[in-house]
């Protein structure tokens, strides 16, 4: 395969939220903002890269019956180094990603790229796979952050877009957790139904 | 058994490795992290302290000790007791860090009061509360202004027979800080540091 195809697979074919249904707790958490989403999308998607080269580049000195325990302590390690050195070097960054952070060690895009695709492949295979798949997480969080900002806050990135009328009433519930789920439903099962399509099958 | 002794060292191997890097990197941020965060202390306390003695007026601060001001939820190093607004030589008010125990964290206030003991500014130093939700806290315009003029009597929430809106679908956290900021003004009130008069309305 080449590493275009590898890059570009992530973003909708392999979609990781859409199309394998990987790291659905950030997405259901972490959505309720376009901005938060980003934030996260690019925190996480950073470290997925870091994580997918190391375990690439080890994937021969590593025994397979305790790769598992090795992969966790390399993404744990990175995401620790990622939020030090952020919070020492970009506070201002820090401020405004920092409490998303903690949270990608548990995103299981990361543990499922490391044990699906990096251990397997050469390194610029494992980057392009990492970097496809971490634009399109950030891809797939953006658009549920749409819906729920908008609907949710009347905004888009903060920027008012309904007026006040809508925005001092909003559809709560958008933001809050049940809608979450509601959002996820019919934004996969939307994607399903064009997947269908696509096959030719029946809705 | 060559297997197992196989896998355990490069198990520790891997483990000596980020403990190892993580370490180091430790020793290099740490002392930056720290000054990063006196530095927003400071800032945050300048900013407030505008809105005692007005903009651009020079202003000292002076650590005051008060009795039953001291939080359990205080990490050691971001326990500050009150602390004095001084310009030119007088006493103009008062700044404080109130620890409040919010719906995900410990929410940090910073709040500013004249020596009357009404707030005269307020805002937020640190929360992890929801995005979207308790975290819209930290956006002045939304919460915090509500304090603005307050003072021990007249800081309750209107969910607890008070007039200050909550910050809708969060009131743990809207709570959390109306009171964490209360009992600060009261420990104050308690150890005299308001002028008579001020208290009775």
């Amino acid at each position: 395969m080449s590493l275009t195809r590898e890059f570009t697979k992530g973003i909708y074919k392999e979609n990781p939220v859409f199309r394998l249904a990987l790291g659905m707790c950030p997405f259901l958490a972490v959505t309720s903002s376009v901005e938060n989403a980003l934030g996260m999308g690019v925190a996480a998607g950073f470290v997925l890269i870091c994580s997918n080269f190391l375990v690439a580049l080890l994937r021969s000195v590593i025994p397979s019956k305790v790769r598992i325990p090795c992969y966790i302590v390399i993404i744990a390690t990175f995401v620790t180094l990622v939020d030090l050195i952020m919070n020492a070097y970009l506070p201002d960054l820090h401020r405004s990603l920092g409490i998303f952070i903690p949270l990608i060690v548990v995103n299981c895009i990361i543990l499922g790229r490391a044990e699906g695709f990096a251990n397997r492949n050469t390194v610029p295979a494992a980057l392009a796979d990492a970097l496809g798949m971490g634009v399109g997480f950030t891809f797939a969080m953006v658009v549920m952050a749409t819906f729920r900002e908008i609907l949710g806050s009347g905004t888009w990135l903060g920027i008012n877009l309904l007026g006040s009328p809508y925005s001092n009433q909003p559809i709560l519930i958008a933001i809050l957790a049940p809608g979450a789920f509601i959002l996820m439903g019919f934004i996969l099962g939307f994607f399903n139904m064009i997947d269908n399509r696509r096959k030719g099958g029946a809705l | 058994m060559a297997d197992v002794l196989k896998l355990g060292i490069v198990l520790m191997l891997v483990a000596v490795i980020a403990a190892g890097s993580l370490g180091f990197v430790n020793s290099l941020t740490e002392p930056l992290i720290a000054q990063q965060k006196e530095k927003a202390k400071l800032e945050a306390m300048e900013s407030v302290a505008v809105s005692i003695v007005g903009a651009g007026v020079p202003v000292t601060f002076d650590s005051l000790s008060v009795p039953g001001l001291a939080n359990p939820y205080a990490q050691s190093d971001a326990v500050l007791s009150v602390v004095g607004v001084f310009s030119e030589g007088h006493k103009r008010g008062y700044v404080f860090i109130a620890y409040g125990r919010g719906y995900s964290s410990t929410i940090q206030t910073m709040v500013a009061c004249g020596l009357n003991g009404e707030i005269t500014a307020s805002e937020i130093l640190y929360q992890q509360e929801t995005p979207g939700l308790g975290a819209n806290v930290s956006d002045p315009d939304r919460f915090l202004v509500r304090f603005t003029g307050r003072n021990t009597q007249s800081l309750f929430l209107t969910a607890d027979g008070g007039d200050i809106d909550a910050i809708t679908g969060s009131t743990i956290t809207s709570r959390a800080v109306t009171l964490s900021v209360r009992r600060g003004m009261e420990a104050m009130a308690a150890a005299g540091l308001f002028q008579e008069g001020g208290q009775s309305r």
